[in-house]
């Protein structure tokens, strides 16, 4: 909300004017300063003139030679607007005067005829948008009245964010208020004269709906004048950045600013019957707003009808068929306090967001609706030459109490600390409107427009905020120990160890395509848990797994000239399966994922690299679960549908299967225009980051070891690590270490067969080993092997 | 020939002969010459058994000395020469250190993952604990428990998203912050609590440089006995020194949440410029970036956790990891935390 300074202080004695020691002021009670900006500074020798004579100019159709009194003697300047006459009062920047923009006004001739100064128009003074014509003045001020003293500059207008429980602080009085409560300085309402003539407002109201509306008032002034608003009304609402419209919806909206109330104004002409109705809507019901828009009500919609139907909604917008034109000569005043949530919910609805919804929503004091209709009909008759009805409706539905908080000491201080006492406490909420009695407890009485204070707490953060956050101390508490479990140093651990190996960690949104995963061959139907609202379509499904966002960051990469790619991700996915531990909630686990394209490893100008393929992610795996300390992990060959199923494996981690490493099926690969083979993975992280043992130590053995090869023919569906593990276990407590280092296909060797040789190190704790010893070890692994249908090669 | 003269003569000789070897093979020839079976020594040493028996000590005396005398020589020379070879091959097989000739693979933690984990590292040196929880959330817990009026319009549909999903009146919808772990730590532990709480949040928003509809929060919550405000000031500041250094200061401005009461806005002293430098490329001159949000618990909410607002109290923040890293690193638009571009990802 915009506050200019000038406006505020119609309620405020404040110890300053200076711009930074207010906004301090003003942030510190929480009205959050946006943005400061300085009117009327840059400009200077702007004057009241009177124009005495008009005349055509020689040589130009569409400029006016005006003979202009600012104060020093009739000049002639040239014009180029329309919208006045002889007589007109005016505002004219004399030769020499800098204009908004440091533009400088000079003496000089237009198509040969001299002018000395400019006729201005509100936009070349900055003063608003209105640049159609020049400022006319009303009142017939005194010519060479410096224009700056009419309106009001220059001036510091403060933006400022209100926080939604503060419905008072969206208005110049409830600034001020603040404000005064702050500097501890007076502040005051100025005082409200209507000018009535006897007569009875000629509607009665009936509120069916006592929740939606709490209070309707309604007043009629009658004689009015429709007509441009003066020249300073229009100024302040420029300043808080309303257009102005007419002296009637104008005054609506000023006072809305000044005292926090929205208004409305119906043509009192058009309403038909005497009887004005706050009800629901029915469906099937439309009403024709004020932008003429016809809309479609709602059984929620809170409208007011007259006899003929709907004419207007409550605390929104009005209807067009009572609005108040150029016509109307009498005007119904409505000031009425609406529900908050009722307004909040229709102006959503409605698209219909407005300064007037802002402050219902917030919750307008039902206390002000009389006052702020008093003042905008006095507002409305001077500035209209009308004359208000003495009596007025005022239809109170729903009785307003002030709230009674007792509040102890104590309270304050166990959130504050203990330097607040009794006096302090009751010194600030007095400021801040309150009325304070008693001791222990202190009982508050909270006026009706601060609805945001229910309770001690509630309190304590106004005498917090008084007081000024600044001004407390920086302290810490005494905390217990605290440290990261088990599992978070272990995703830190698998994190850091995928990141060793080369990745970089993906953070992809948690959505999913149906399409997506419909090339993935997995189900994109009702086990998917999908949003109720999604605001677009991309975002109506949760993941069931991280594969299609990698592959999705892979083809980015890709796409943007980058054909090696690793990456990882670390999320949750989710199913519409109801959780084992929370049916309430969806299934949604924690699972990391891997998809790697392109060069992998140590890259060398003088070497070569490796491809990324199913073996690269197999191997990845195989790094991952040493660095975790994985013991007890089986790979099994598998073939999950969107997998490369020959290049597959899943992870089956102490007798439970925990995911997929391997390859992406080429034909996935080729739809996600991924050119060349894709090494992926997707693991449940809790097996992976659960406790393990501590790794048990033994000391190395300092005899020598006997290292020899061993290569075996094997079919090429037997899987190696069953010969690796069957020639260890006849190795026994003398094997060191095993490796495969070769594997051949091809040559003389029988199809669907391979050849693998296999490194073996034996070595004892305590004795260096002999040929003896060894020999029958190496027969006994061998056998080991032929058990399972290897033969040894070259044998 | 009188054996101790040629002895002699080889000593004589030997330097010259030796000087003469310009590579270890010719040096090996030499040696051969001076010292092998058929030169001078070799012959003297083979005749030794047939010398007169006094002349014997003399010769072998003078034996040992051309021995020892030319091997050191030789030794000598041998050493110069395997430097020079020395010399010659690293000169020869000097590579350009310029050239990047081995690349080791270099991953990164996504920025925002550095920066959560810098913040909850900072907040378990104080004694927290780090805590989790669902992202499909019950609205009880991201709302109901927290205070939130059933009218209030962050429970709209234009600002949560909702999950077509289960019992309609156990609503679902994706958390709108990682407060509702608040909720479920209080409910399942006892005071004091003292937890960070780290994790990705939903809001139904449309991408733009500075919105994103799934983000990360790290939430802050302490209860305790005693816990007074000016703990949450001292905590944050303290935050805020070690994550921006110990410069920084921090401001503290009232505003409203409905989980907090008092609720505040904390403001942290611009790392980059001493204050307000005009045109500041962080601050933009102001001097202050607004950060997060914080308070002291509201009652409602320790009550709805069943703790007893009369015995304990607490404070609560929650700051925007995307924001800390863009401010801190100039991060020009939040979509690049999504796209997961190498080359964006690879500057962290």
């Amino acid at each position: 909300m915009k506050v200019p300074l000038r406006w505020l202080q119609d309620f405020i004695e404040l110890p300053t004017t200076e711009i930074e020691t207010l906004t301090t002021a003003l942030n510190t009670v929480g009205l959050t300063v946006e943005g400061v900006e300085e009117l009327g500074i840059g400009w200077s020798d702007v004057y009241v003139g009177r124009v005495d004579a008009i005349e055509s100019h020689p040589d130009a159709d569409k400029i006016r030679v005006c003979q202009v009194d600012s104060g020093e003697g009739t000049r002639q300047i040239i014009c180029g607007a329309w919208n006045f006459e002889e007589g007109a009062h005016v505002a004219v920047a004399r030769p020499g005067a800098i204009l908004p923009g440091g533009f400088e006004i000079g003496q000089r001739k237009i198509r040969g005829v001299q002018s000395n100064g400019m006729i201005c128009s509100e936009s070349e003074l900055g003063l608003g948008d209105d640049h159609a014509g020049i400022i006319v003045l009303e009142g017939e001020p005194e010519p060479g009245t410096p224009f700056s003293e009419l309106v009001e500059l220059p001036d510091v207008v403060f933006d400022l964010d209100i926080t939604p429980n503060r419905p008072d602080a969206m208005s110049m009085l409830g600034v001020a208020r603040d404000l005064a409560a702050f500097f501890d300085t007076s502040f005051r309402v100025p005082e409200i004269v209507v000018p009535e003539i006897d007569g009875r407002t000629p509607v009665q109201v009936e509120i069916v709906d006592a929740l939606g509306c709490r209070r309707f008032t309604a007043r009629e002034i009658t004689g009015v004048e429709v007509g441009p608003s003066p020249f300073r009304v229009r100024h302040r609402l420029a300043k808080v950045g309303v257009r102005a419209i007419s002296n009637v919806v104008d005054v609506t909206n000023y006072v809305m600013f000044e005292l926090g109330h929205p208004l409305h104004a119906f043509d009192a002409d058009t309403i038909v019957g005497d009887r004005l109705v706050v009800k629901r809507a029915s469906e099937g019901e439309t009403l024709v707003t004020l932008d003429d828009i016809e809309r479609d009500l709602t059984p929620e919609d809170l409208i007011i009808y007259d006899d003929k139907g709907p004419t207007s909604m409550s605390g929104t917008m009005g209807g067009a068929r009572s609005e108040v034109s150029g016509q109307t000569t009498r005007v119904l005043m409505e000031a009425a306090s609406w529900d908050p949530p009722t307004i909040m919910y229709m102006a959503r609805r409605h698209n219909l967001i407005s300064e007037a919804s802002a402050r219902f929503e917030r919750g307008v004091d039902p206390s002000l609706a009389d006052i702020a209709n008093e003042r905008a009909s006095a507002m409305v008759a001077a500035l209209t030459d009308g004359k208000v009805l003495a009596e007025a409706v005022d239809v109170i539905a729903t009785p307003i109490e002030p709230a009674l908080i007792e509040l102890r000491t104590q309270d304050v201080q166990r959130l504050l600390g203990p330097g607040f006492d009794a006096g302090y406490i009751s010194g600030i909420l007095t400021r801040l409107g309150m009325s304070v009695q008693g001791h222990e407890p202190l009982s508050v009485t909270v006026p009706t427009f601060r609805p945001d204070l229910t309770r001690p707490a509630d309190l304590t953060e106004e005498v917090a905020r008084i007081h000024g956050y600044d001004r407390f101390e920086a302290t810490l508490p005494t905390g217990p120990s605290g440290g990261l479990t088990t599992e978070q140093l272990r995703t830190r651990r698998l994190a850091s160890v995928l990141v060793g190996a080369g990745l970089t960690q993906a953070i992809n949104l948690p959505f999913v395509s149906p399409a997506d995963l419909r090339t993935l061959g997995q189900p994109g139907g009702s086990e998917l848990l999908t949003v109720k609202n999604p605001l677009r379509e991309e975002e109506s499904n949760l993941r069931p797994t991280l594969l299609p966002g990698l592959l999705n960051s892979i083809r980015y990469n890709i796409s943007h000239g980058l054909p090696s790619v690793a990456l990882f991700e670390i999320g949750k996915v989710f199913t519409s399966e109801p959780d084992a531990s929370d049916p309430r909630l969806p299934v949604q686990f924690d699972t990391v994922g891997w998809a790697v394209v392109g060069e992998v490893g140590i890259d060398g100008v003088h070497g070569q690299v490796i491809q990324a393929d199913g073996a690269v992610s197999i191997g990845i795996w195989r790094l991952l679960a040493a660095g975790l300390g994985l013991e007890d992990v089986d790979l099994r060959s598998s073939s999950p549908p969107g997998w490369h199923p020959g290049r597959t494996a899943e992870i089956v981690l102490a007798g439970e299967m925990i995911g997929h490493v391997g390859e992406l099926s080429p034909r996935v690969a080729r739809d996600f225009e991924i050119p060349g083979r894709v090494a992926i993975a997707e693991l449940n992280l809790a097996p992976l980051t659960g406790p393990v043992a501590p790794p048990i130590s033994h000391s190395p053995s300092v005899f020598p070891p006997v290292d020899f090869d061993l290569s075996f023919v094997i079919a090429n569906d037997l899987p190696v690590a069953k010969i690796v593990r069957a020639t260890a276990i006849a190795a026994g407590d003398l094997l060191e270490s095993s490796s495969v280092f070769d594997e051949f296909r091809g040559g003389d060797l029988e199809s669907a067969s391979r050849a693998v040789a296999i490194r073996y190190r034996l070595r004892a704790a305590d004795r260096t080993l002999t040929n003896e010893e060894v020999a029958p070890t190496r027969n006994a692994m061998i056998r080991a092997a032929e058990g399972l249908g290897a033969k040894l090669r070259g044998a | 020939m009188d054996p101790i003269a040629k002895l002699d003569e080889s000593i004589t000789t030997a330097p010259e002969n030796i000087e003469a070897a310009e590579t270890l093979s010719a040096l090996e020839e030499v040696e051969t010459r001076l010292l092998g079976k058929d030169s001078v020594v070799g012959e003297v040493r083979r005749s030794m058994g047939g010398l007169e028996k006094e002349l014997r000590p003399k010769v072998g005396a003078k034996l040992n000395e051309a021995t020892g005398l030319i091997q050191d020589l030789l030794d000598e020379k041998r050493n110069e020469l395997q430097d020079q070879e020395l010399e010659l091959q690293l000169r020869d097989e000097a590579i350009d250190v310029t050239l990047d000739a081995v690349s080791f693979p270099r991953g990164r933690l996504h920025i925002i993952q550095q920066t959560i984990d810098e913040v909850i590292d900072i907040f378990v040196g104080l004694g927290y604990q780090v805590a989790d929880g669902p992202e499909a959330e019950l609205a009880w817990y991201n709302f109901d428990a927290l205070n939130t009026p059933s009218t209030h319009p962050s429970r709209l549909e234009s600002d949560t998203m909702y999950l077509d999903w289960g019992d309609p009146r156990d609503e679902v919808l994706l958390r709108t912050h990682t407060s509702p772990v608040q909720a479920r730590w209080m409910e399942s532990h006892e005071p004091p609590v003292y937890i960070v709480v780290p994790g990705r949040t939903y809001r139904t928003d449309t991408v733009d440089a500075t919105h994103l509809p799934v983000f990360h929060q790290i939430e802050g919550l302490a209860v305790d006995e005693n816990i007074v405000f000016s703990d949450l000031k001292g905590t944050l500041l303290h935050w805020a020194r070690e994550f921006f250094g110990p410069q920084s200061q921090v401001r503290l401005r009232p505003s409203f949440f409905p989980f907090t009461e008092p609720s505040a806005e904390m403001d942290v002293s611009c790392f980059a410029c001493d204050g307000g430098e005009p045109g500041c490329r962080v601050c933009g001159g102001a001097g202050w970036l607004e950060l997060l949000g914080c308070g002291m618990v509201d009652p409602n909410v320790l009550e709805a956790a069943g703790y007893d607002p009369n015995r304990v109290s607490g404070f609560a923040f929650g700051m925007g990891p995307e924001r800390l890293a863009m401010v801190r690193h100039g991060i020009d638009s939040i979509k690049h935390f999504i796209d997961n571009d190498l080359r964006f990802l690879g500057q962290f």
